[in-house]
């Protein structure tokens, strides 16, 4: 028997455990996004509540089922085959929870959402049949919410590490043409064949090599890497062994975000795990093969997202993206031969291992095969996140995320993070791979989609990017670090009402010098302008031209005033931070010296206080005045 | 330079174990700031002296990085999220709204260090948008009304109040 086969028949008896429970058991997903909304507290709750009632009933902690809208979510499985996923089980509803889904075979109805595995339970939609599930294929998620993510042996159980088994067997040319022939190119944005990246580090002579994991999911509205680290860790190690051992490596960081300490301990626990067994270390499985694993954090800098800033992070300097070449794969880290995959592309690498090239290729299009991640986020209903098949229509995943609010309808769409660009809504069938998106003068990016409605201004939205851009920059290049800076000044004077006729032109001179900065933050932060100076002309238009922000949002361009008599102005007065609504005679009115457009009277007294267009021409403002 | 490069006893422990060329900078200055909160300027030589390199590039380093402080931080920190989602739905209001009660701008705390107000980057909870965190606990979704009364209430208590 083989060491893999040997440790598999363990584990097995391990999953088994998992999907034939002995007694009751209770797994609580506790990831970022749930602990955000109180999972930590549902969890004690839950132990409270057993003790209390002296039930003798597991609970567990797992990962993520992508649902973030619906958390806190658990499972409950019980030894019948009943398995229930419950949602938005906070801690004031354990008792309820706890008394009635634990009471036999019942199920607690008003918190359930839905069956899970193969035993349907009446009432109760199963979870592939969920409207948020049925459009997705999860490969990479397979495990998200389903394993105890701190459990090795239910992650074996499941079939991992078998990539490396595999891989083990084969002549490492072997492994990177399998990974080659899937058609697996880069997730972290800018989707370069991954074998063929392999193949320069296996080509590379100098000793030691590295292979890196830019766990530095930096794009704000991005969080798929996350949700791996959290629910599927070793996943990722998984994929970074293959990778060490294709290219002849022996040793691999991950470097994760600070923003993400939960992402940290998991990975150092799995990495801990998978030493004891033998995965990682001296002689892995008994190949001969030795790699070992350690994780760096960051430490709020997203131009480490970079993989030459990554690489000067990692080697104890700023994280200042480096002039390639040199390319990493000469000399990364420590100036010696390194590779650097994103998170996504290397939780692939197993499957691929695992199933063969064929399988992977199954799903996606003719260029683009496999399954991607998404986080949707914004003003969709749920947030969630989502795997699909490349190839499927972006107005799927807002349909899946349960659409808009009621009475809104989509403006744009925003993919790929700060330096991604936003897609104007009339390209919402726009299939999801990174072609059409380029078509659009946008990038498909690492995972990111941020739904605007229409009470977004994309002035505003472009200001802020510009802003991350200029935040982000690292000041080594003044192409991009000057560049930035300007189109920020200009994007607020355009905000606050001061647009010149000349800017248009002055947005896109920059955004042309800024594409010959050093690095990928430089050449892409003008991305969101340019485009945007094309799919929204008429917003730029309206602002510089016409003086006001037709979604009403732009500071400078709008102004509070109460528009008559209601009960609710003496709040709205009081909950004024610079007491600016004052009381006159019998009325109220704002004074304008003191307003800073918080929006706080508005929300308290909508009926009351109005924003107008502070800057539009006379006639304009005369026929709101009349219209009121 | 040897006397400022030993440094009070404690920073010599938290340091006791960086070497160059291994990765160790982030970590121990992530160690030193979860121990005292902060990263002081006197460590700085010593780990100048354990890296084998100069002072310069270790403060180089330290002023590099958004999320390690040089200074101690106040009682209670208000973590605003910068990210999109949080911005299409309002932070910007939430913002201007707690910079007047606060009296202090993002990045600055109050003289007394009670409360301190810092703008942080998206970390995916997107769900509960727009939020803030009081010392790391999420509050969101939140209304700009429910944020002024949050404010509020923390300025009254200097930071210990029960929000705290």
């Amino acid at each position: 028997m083989s060491v893999y086969s040997e440790l598999r028949a363990k584990a097995n008896e391990a999953w088994q455990a998992v999907e034939t429970p002995p007694r009751p058991r209770i797994a609580v997903g506790i990831t970022t996004c749930s602990r955000a909304q109180g999972a930590d507290e549902t969890l004690a709750a839950i132990r409270r509540e057993l003790a209390q009632r002296n039930l003798d009933v597991d609970v567990v902690v797992t990962g993520c089922w992508g649902l973030c809208y619906a958390e806190p979510m658990l499972e409950i499985a019980k030894p019948s085959g009943q398995r229930v996923l419950y949602q938005q089980v906070t801690a004031d509803r354990v008792p309820q929870l706890i008394g009635e889904a634990l009471d036999g075979e019942g199920v607690c109805g008003v918190l359930a959402l839905a069956a899970v595995g193969p035993t349907p339970v009446q009432g109760l939609p199963s979870f592939e049949s969920l409207h948020v599930i049925t459009l997705q294929t999860r490969r990479l998620m397979a495990n998200c919410g389903v394993i105890e993510p701190e459990s090795i042996d239910q992650y074996i159980g499941r079939g991992g590490y078998e990539g490396v088994a595999q891989a083990l067997t084969m002549p490492s040319e072997g492994v990177i043409k399998e990974v080659t022939d899937a058609g697996l190119w880069g997730r972290g944005g800018a989707a370069f064949p991954t074998g063929r990246k392999w193949d320069f580090l296996r080509g590379s002579k100098n000793q030691p090599k590295y292979m890196v994991c830019n766990a530095d999911e930096g794009d704000p509205g991005s969080f798929v890497n996350r949700t791996l680290m959290e629910s599927d860790p070793h996943l990722i190690i998984e994929g970074m062994a293959v990778g060490g051992y294709a290219c002849g490596a022996s040793k691999g960081y991950v470097y994760i975000r600070e923003e993400y300490p939960l992402c940290a301990e998991r990975m150092r626990v799995a990495i801990g795990q998978a030493r004891e067994r033998g995965l990682l270390g001296l002689d892995v499985l008994g190949s001969g093969f030795s790699f070992d694993i350690e994780v760096v954090r960051g430490a709020g800098s997203y131009v480490c997202g970079e993989e030459t800033g990554l690489i000067a992070s990692i080697e104890d300097r700023r994280g200042m993206p480096k002039i390639r070449p040199p390319f990493p794969a000469q000399a990364g880290v420590f100036a010696k031969p390194t590779n650097v995959n994103n998170v996504e592309t290397y939780a692939n690498v197993p499957l691929i291992m695992r199933h063969g090239a064929p399988w992977y290729a199954t799903m996606g299009t003719e260029k683009n095969k496999g399954t991607k991640m998404f986080s949707l986020s914004g003003h969709v209903q749920r947030v969630a996140v989502l795997e699909v098949p490349f190839g499927m229509p972006l107005r799927r995943l807002i349909d899946a995320c349960g659409g808009l609010a009621e009475g809104r309808t989509l403006k744009a769409i925003q993919p790929g993070g700060p330096l991604g660009g936003i897609i104007n809504a009339e390209h919402v069938d726009i299939p999801l791979e990174p072609e059409p998106f380029r078509e659009q003068g946008a990038l498909l990016g690492s995972g990111g989609l941020v739904i605007f409605d229409d009470t977004a201004c994309v002035i505003d939205m472009c200001l802020y990017f510009e802003w991350f851009a200029e935040d982000e920059s690292c000041a080594r290049c003044t192409t991009c670090h000057g560049g930035t800076q300007r189109m920020v000044e200009i994007l607020r004077r355009i905000a606050n009402g001061r647009g010149r006729s000349s800017d248009k032109e002055m947005l896109r001179l920059l955004g042309d010098t800024l594409r010959w900065s050093n690095c990928a933050h430089g050449t892409a932060a003008p991305t969101v302008v340019l485009n945007t100076l094309n799919a929204f002309s008429e917003e730029y238009r309206e602002h510089v031209e016409g003086r006001r922000c037709p979604a009403k949002v732009c500071r400078g361009l709008v102004r509070y005033e109460i528009s008559g008599p209601s009960p609710n102005l003496p709040a709205a007065a009081a909950i004024c931070p610079t007491a600016a609504i004052v009381e006159k005679g019998d009325e109220y009115v704002i004074d304008q010296g003191l307003c800073i457009k918080c929006d706080a009277c508005r929300e308290l007294a909508p009926e009351a206080v109005r924003v107008v267009d502070a800057l539009a021409p006379a006639g304009v403002a005369a026929g709101e005045q009349q219209a009121s | 330079m040897t006397e400022t490069a030993k440094g009070p006893p404690e920073l010599q422990e938290l340091v006791a174990d960086v070497k160059p060329d291994n990765a160790d900078l982030l970590a121990v200055f992530h160690r030193i700031q979860e121990a005292l909160g902060y990263v002081p300027r006197e460590a700085v030589p010593v780990l100048a002296a354990k890296l084998r390199t100069t002072p310069a590039k270790v403060f180089g380093v330290l002023s590099f990085y958004s999320e390690i402080r040089t200074e101690p931080p106040p009682r209670l920190t208000i973590s605003w999220c910068s990210g999109p989602a949080c911005r299409l739905k309002g932070s910007e209001n939430i913002r201007r709204a707690l910079e007047s009660i606060i009296g202090v701008e993002l990045g600055e705390s109050t003289p007394d260090l009670a409360l301190g107000l810092r703008p942080v980057q998206c970390d995916g909870t997107c769900a509960l948008a727009p939020l803030v965190r009081l010392n790391d606990r999420p509050r969101g979704p939140l209304t700009v009304a429910e944020a002024i009364r949050l404010a509020r209430e923390l300025r009254e208590s200097g930071g210990n109040g029960r929000q705290a």
